[in-house]
């Protein structure tokens, strides 16, 4: 009967054990070149203080997609739809940055002589 | 298939545990099972993305995007496109990885347009607010300021 029942935990058990073992596999430091280029692109309109300042919530953004990949990456190793992802914030990051210049341009027109 | 296999076995030797492991096996085949399956699980045709993409296309042209930034008009046009043919056959993932990426693409054509445009404007008046302003400047800048002009 003792027996039955240690065999009955461990058969219990196991299962759970595997379940993890799957669920864990490859989630070392494992890399994914898109995305890493989309960090760094994010990362350097971040630092632009006129891409902070002028196009902010385009900014956001691209941040949230990043987001999204970035948890999809680690929690399910989906390569295709994490370099869709890579690719959206990618474009927004660079939609910022355009948007920025946009206000710039904009703000030239408005005050045609700016102090100097 | 295996697991059934593995389940039989313990189900002769052991007779009086069969129900909780067959029970726990069972459990353990449907945790799997839904793992496996989750991403392939019902995907509805995008119609909204693609109808949203379509509509960031037709702004990126009415800014004037083939003039000012044909590249990305082209690809999001492509992109569009092949969103379409996707949704056809029916390979719904596809059609929206496409609809949302003709969406970006598109974005940023209209941006880019736009911010030409304005450069280009904003470039003229800088130009000649630099050059020395004429007769006709100087005399309409005086009644607008209580002082004199700055210059």
């Amino acid at each position: 009967m003792r027996q039955n029942r240690l065999f009955f935990t461990c058969m219990e058990i196991s299962p759970a054990i595997l379940l993890l073992a799957a669920l864990t596999a490859g989630c070392g430091a494992v890399s994914n070149p898109a995305l890493e280029q989309a960090h760094e692109a994010y990362q350097k309109a971040r630092q632009d203080p006129l891409i902070v300042r002028n196009a902010g919530a385009a900014l956001d953004k691209a941040g949230r997609t990043l987001e999204a990949a970035d948890r999809l990456w680690t929690e399910e190793r989906d390569v295709v739809e994490v370099e869709h992802l890579a690719y959206i914030a990618e474009q927004r990051v660079e939609i910022a940055r355009t948007i920025a210049q946009r206000r710039l341009a904009a703000e030239d027109i408005q005050q045609p002589q700016p102090p100097r | 298939m295996g697991e059934i296999d593995l389940a039989n076995p313990t189900l002769s030797t052991t007779p009086r545990m069969p129900a909780p492991i067959k029970q726990s096996l069972l459990c353990c085949l449907a945790a799997f099972a839904t793992i496996t399956f989750a991403a392939c699980s019902t995907t509805k045709p995008p119609t909204e993305k693609i109808a949203q993409a379509d509509l960031n296309v037709r702004a990126a042209t009415e800014a004037r995007a083939a003039d000012f930034a044909p590249a990305e008009l082209q690809k999001a046009r492509e992109k569009l496109a092949r969103a379409r043919q996707a949704m056809t056959a029916q390979n719904y993932d596809d059609a929206r990885r496409l609809a949302e990426s003709a969406q970006v693409d598109a974005e940023l054509a209209e941006a880019k347009a736009e911010t030409a445009i304005l450069r280009r404007a904003a470039d003229q008046i800088l130009r000649r607010a630099d050059a020395p302003p004429t007769e006709a400047e100087r005399e309409s800048r005086k009644p607008l300021t209580e002082s004199p002009a700055k210059e």
